[in-house]
């Protein structure tokens, strides 16, 4: 290990800008504003900012904290900087492996639906769903595409198949240049862009006015009414808190294994506070100012009140690939709105895919040292075959399968791990002082509290809850049809084989070396 | 929008806009990254 310097971030805006690019993504636009929505309106921000605070934030330190401290060792995956963290332990290293295997099993799967807002905003621009009026023919055009049913609009996966070579290809491509060659070059002029693309939508959105003079009621301002009013009887309900701390997870990206892998290539005396803070605050800005103000305002002016009820619990892909091309094709220069849509969620999707992919391209090169080029080919190949399950077997519900393990359990389990760690393992004075080297402001005293005690309870809630309501049904798989039990099981073991392959490789990769075992004699 | 409606946007969007705006003050006064 360490035969070859690591890579490192040119500038200090392009970590900032990465790290929110991984955290801003489709869930911004589409979940925040149906949960929020769905959830008690203006209500749900009582909850929501309480899981920002105590869970959100400390969580985003944590991560920032753990990987730069991991760079130092040079290990930019969990299972290094766990070990480093706690080298007395000889298994804490295997639990690490859930900071590789999670992002891995995301971008599988995310980077098919990412090729669909590509593909939509190429649709957009040739005016392809452009005289669709209504839902029954938007939602037959988007099962056609993604290979659901034949009808006049596709006949097979061919399209869509396309749209995600073009994506994965891109992906690739940017892991390729490494971190400041392509991470951080593509994140820092995609954010601004995607900002002006979110802004001018909103701006259009806000302009709507009353579209419909026989519907006086059906305006923007109750359409912002409609996400914001508070219902307070709404905060009485446990699964209302538990989804405003769902989307905190979901929106910041923490859990997952990137922050860590960013971070570590980090020197030293390089702030985390600050820089950890800055990215959060910048995926805020995405999700409650633009991501509020687009969607759910926009369909009611179209839809009315009525029909907003079943369109906010419709979900995100409904929303975004059915509600949101429909209220587009109802405004003046339609392709062009529907372009800027479509696309800025691709770039959103794009700056989170890459992010996804970096951890298991990190593990390849810092433990195995190889170059990054041929770690790049070996996660093309292996991610490529992975891909296609996902994208053959989507009607079988592979996609929410893989969705539930690598994007909801293991990212609550992992950020628990990684919380008792830093706080508990580590030591909480050793932990304050380790966040605190080069940090251009002092966190509140009172974090250090929250950090070793109420993140911690609140995951464990978090944990808990999961597995009482959620667990029973999905493990016996009671809400799905038997005719697709089998394909449910095989994306389980698929699942257990990869995890099986990462455990070997952090075995053969901690295996002491040729030299190691000469020094021992 | 009720007045509830209206407290809960501005004060949202307050925290957040304050938020972002004080973050970016610093990082654009601080130090670069080594």
């Amino acid at each position: 290990m360490g035969q070859k310097k690591r890579d490192s971030w040119g500038s200090r805006l392009g970590i900032i800008m990465a790290v929110s690019g991984s955290a801003i993504g489709l869930g911004n636009f589409l979940r925040f504003p149906a949960k929020a929505a769905s959830n008690g309106g203006g209500a749900f921000m009582i909850p929501y900012f309480v899981s920002l605070f105590l869970l959100g934030i400390p969580l985003m330190w944590i991560e920032w904290t753990l990987g730069r401290y991991g760079g130092g060792f040079e290990h930019g995956t969990a299972p290094g900087i766990f070990h480093s963290l706690w080298q007395k332990n000889r298994f804490i290293k295997y639990f690490g492996i859930i900071g590789i295997f999670g992002p891995l099993v995301i971008f599988i799967y995310y980077t098919y639906i990412e090729s669909w807002t590509l593909a939509y905003s190429f649709f957009a621009l040739t005016g392809k769903y452009g005289r669709l009026a209504d839902q029954a023919s938007m939602q037959s055009f988007l099962s056609a595409f993604q290979g659901l049913e034949k009808n006049q609009f596709f006949n097979g996966l061919g399209p869509a198949y396309l749209f995600f070579l073009i994506t994965f290809i891109a992906n690739i491509w940017v892991i390729y240049y490494g971190i400041r060659g392509g991470i951080e070059k593509l994140c820092k002029w995609a954010m601004p862009l995607l900002f002006i693309f979110g802004l001018v939508l909103m701006l259009r959105v806000i302009t709507l006015g009353v579209p419909d003079a026989t519907r006086p009621g059906w305006n923007i301002l109750n359409g912002y009414g409609f996400l914001w009013n508070p219902d307070f009887s709404a905060l009485k309900s446990a699964k209302v808190w538990l989804e405003a701390a769902g989307q905190i997870f979901f929106t910041l990206s923490v859990g997952i294994g990137v922050i860590l892998t960013y971070a570590s290539y980090l020197s030293k005396g390089d702030d985390v506070v600050l820089s950890g803070l800055t990215a959060a605050s910048t995926n805020e800005v995405a999700e409650v100012i633009l991501g509020a103000s687009i969607v759910i305002p926009a369909a009611f002016v179209f839809f009315g009140p009525v029909d907003i009820q079943s369109i906010a619990r419709s979900g995100v892909f409904n929303l975004g690939f059915v509600t949101m091309p429909l209220v587009l094709n109802k405004l003046p220069l339609a392709a062009i709105f529907g372009f800027l849509w479509f696309f800025l969620l691709f770039l959103a999707g794009i700056t989170s895919s890459i992010s996804l992919a970096q951890p298991a391209v990190a593990f390849l090169e810092d433990e195995f040292d190889i170059t990054r080029k041929k770690a790049v080919w070996i996660f093309g190949v292996i991610a490529f075959l992975l891909c296609q399950p996902a994208i053959f077997f989507l009607k079988n519900g592979v996609v929410d399968e893989l969705d539930f393990w690598g994007g909801t359990f293991f990212l609550v389990l992992f950020a628990t791990i990684e919380t008792i760690l830093f706080a508990w393992v580590f030591g909480m004075n050793k932990a304050w002082e380790e966040i605190h080297k080069g940090a251009d402001m002092r966190i509140p005293v009172v974090y250090k509290f929250i950090i070793k005690y109420i993140t911690p309870l609140f995951l464990f809630l978090i944990l808990g809850m999961w597995l009482w309501q959620e667990w029973p049904p999905i493990i016996f798989m009671k809400n799905i049809s038997p005719e697709n039990h089998p394909y449910i099981l095989a994306t389980r073991i698929g699942l257990l084989l990869i995890f099986a392959v990462l455990a070997i490789l952090v075995r053969i990769a901690w295996r002491p070396k040729p030299r190691q075992i000469e020094k021992l004699r | 929008m009720s007045g509830g409606g209206w407290i809960f946007l501005i004060f949202s969007w307050g925290v957040i806009l304050g938020l972002t705006a004080f973050c970016f003050i610093k990082v654009f006064s601080k130090k670069e990254i080594k």
